[in-house]
């Protein structure tokens, strides 16, 4: 293999508009964001909630939490894998293989770092948040949104990171994807599967909108950090 | 006349340091009062207890003839009773969105509202700083706002703790220039603090704090309406 055709041959099919490479990028943004917007309502709702409620169970639940960020993408597929397969309890749905899946296991993936971010940026807030805004009139919920308004640039940098983890995650979109082309094959599963094949100019191709994608949610992220008066 | 605000018994402990023992307190509407106390004597935590923000371990509450129980702090109360922080958070939104913060609470009507906030902003001299968030502001023009914000609401009973604390005196002077204007006839003021300027406001009843009670240090003592509990 010669690095430097395979990359050129990679920028001409990137800018050829070639429609299998393009649809592979568009059914990774699809089902990435699919599952940030499913998971981030429930996601930060937990985060608000074990950072503002004490129960028991909750420092439990908390460790729970900080040890799911590290959960291997692997064993989320593997785990859904059984869940979905055909003789698995949820087989029944048919969802196996399907795109619903992938955005099933993405979902799964960034809801720890969406709710972890949300417990960090609620539990750091000034405690004199809250008090201004009861003792202002505000009742429950609007001292929720309040709370999470005012801590909105770190649940953003949570929704980024999330965004990152889904969109580069190869593991579960490989297991209960199938990366079916034209269907499931995202492009983290396509890179493996041009790689294995020894083609590497898509597989550079892909490569560089990922890293392209990464660089512009870092980007985002130091925008925002700048705005919430960050370092 | 029935006091205002009547409380009765009241204690509270920080672990084994108390703050608070069976002190009395009567406030009556219109009138201003201020709260001296050395540092650590418990001022902030009456003030909060006053809000309904910190629990009390004991005591009988009574507003306006009627008795509640602090631990179940009536949220109708909370219309009626505002407390500004010695360092008030505010949002991160202008000053404008901050002053009409509980008037959104409280559902008033949208030009209710705006008039309501150009006539507090007037009054602290915060109209040059409408649309300014509040990370471009000095010490002195938060409090300003903090205490416009407040003034807004038309509270019947205004709780300030310290509120010239770790200001520049022309601040400062700013503050108590506002103080003096601040007690309109149905609201009473209870001010925490050391400022000599403020204790020496015309009509101002000294109440002091030390040992967990509460003592008059000028005026006389309204009469205790105990049958109220």
């Amino acid at each position: 293999m010669d690095p430097l055709a395979a990359t050129g041959d990679a920028f001409r099919l990137l800018f050829s508009g070639d429609h299998d490479l393009w649809r592979i990028i568009w059914i990774s943004l699809r089902v990435a964001l699919i599952s940030l917007v499913l998971a981030t309502p429930l996601a930060v709702a937990l985060g608000f909630g074990l950072a503002t409620f004490n129960f028991p169970g909750r420092r439990a639940a908390v460790v729970t939490l900080q040890s799911l960020l590290s959960f291997p993408t692997v064993m989320v597929g593997l785990i859904l894998y059984m869940l979905l397969t055909r003789r698995g309890p949820l087989g029944s749905l048919h969802l196996l293989f399907t795109q619903e899946a992938m955005i099933i296991g993405q979902a799964l993936l960034c809801f720890p770092v969406l709710a972890a971010y949300t417990l960090a940026a609620v539990q750091g807030a000034d405690p004199r948040l809250r008090e201004t805004a009861i003792g202002l009139g505000a009742g429950p919920w609007r001292t929720a949104l309040t709370t999470l308004l005012e801590v909105r640039f770190t649940v953003l940098a949570g929704v980024l990171n999330g965004f990152g983890r889904a969109i580069s995650e190869v593991g579960s979109a490989m297991m209960v994807g199938g990366n079916i082309e034209g269907v499931t094959r995202n492009m983290t599963t396509a890179i493996a599967l041009e790689t294995s094949k020894g083609e590497f100019a898509q597989g550079i191709a892909l490569g560089f909108v990922l890293l392209v994608l990464a660089l512009g949610i870092n980007m985002a992220l130091a925008l925002i950090q700048g705005q919430g008066g960050m370092k | 006349m029935t006091a205002l605000v009547h409380v009765q018994g009241l204690s509270k402990r920080f672990a084994e340091r108390v703050v608070l023992e069976d002190a009395e307190l009567l406030l009556q509407p219109g009138a201003r009062y201020v709260l001296t106390g050395d540092n650590g004597a418990g001022k902030t935590t009456l003030l909060k207890i006053l809000a309904g923000l910190e629990p009390a371990d004991a005591g009988r509450f009574a507003y306006a003839g009627r008795a509640f129980r602090l631990a179940d702090y009536p949220a109708a109360l909370r219309r009626d009773v505002v407390y500004v922080h010695q360092h008030p958070y505010l949002f991160h939104t202008t000053v404008k969105g901050n002053i009409g913060y509980g008037l959104v609470s409280r559902n008033v009507p949208h030009g209710e509202k705006e008039r309501r906030i150009r006539l507090a902003m007037a009054w602290a001299n915060l109209d040059h700083l409408r649309d300014v968030p509040p990370n471009r502001l000095s010490g002195g023009e938060k409090q300003r706002v903090a205490l416009a914000r407040a003034k807004v609401l038309e509270p019947h009973v205004l709780l300030l703790d310290e509120p010239t604390a770790n200001l520049d005196a022309d601040s400062r002077q700013q503050i108590v220039h506002l103080l003096g204007e601040l007690s309109p006839a149905e609201t009473c003021v209870l001010v925490a603090c050391h400022d000599q300027e403020i204790i020496g406001l015309a009509g101002t009843v000294r109440l002091h704090l030390r040992d967990g009670r509460l003592s008059l240090l000028n005026g006389s003592p309204p009469a205790s309406d105990a049958a109220v509990f």
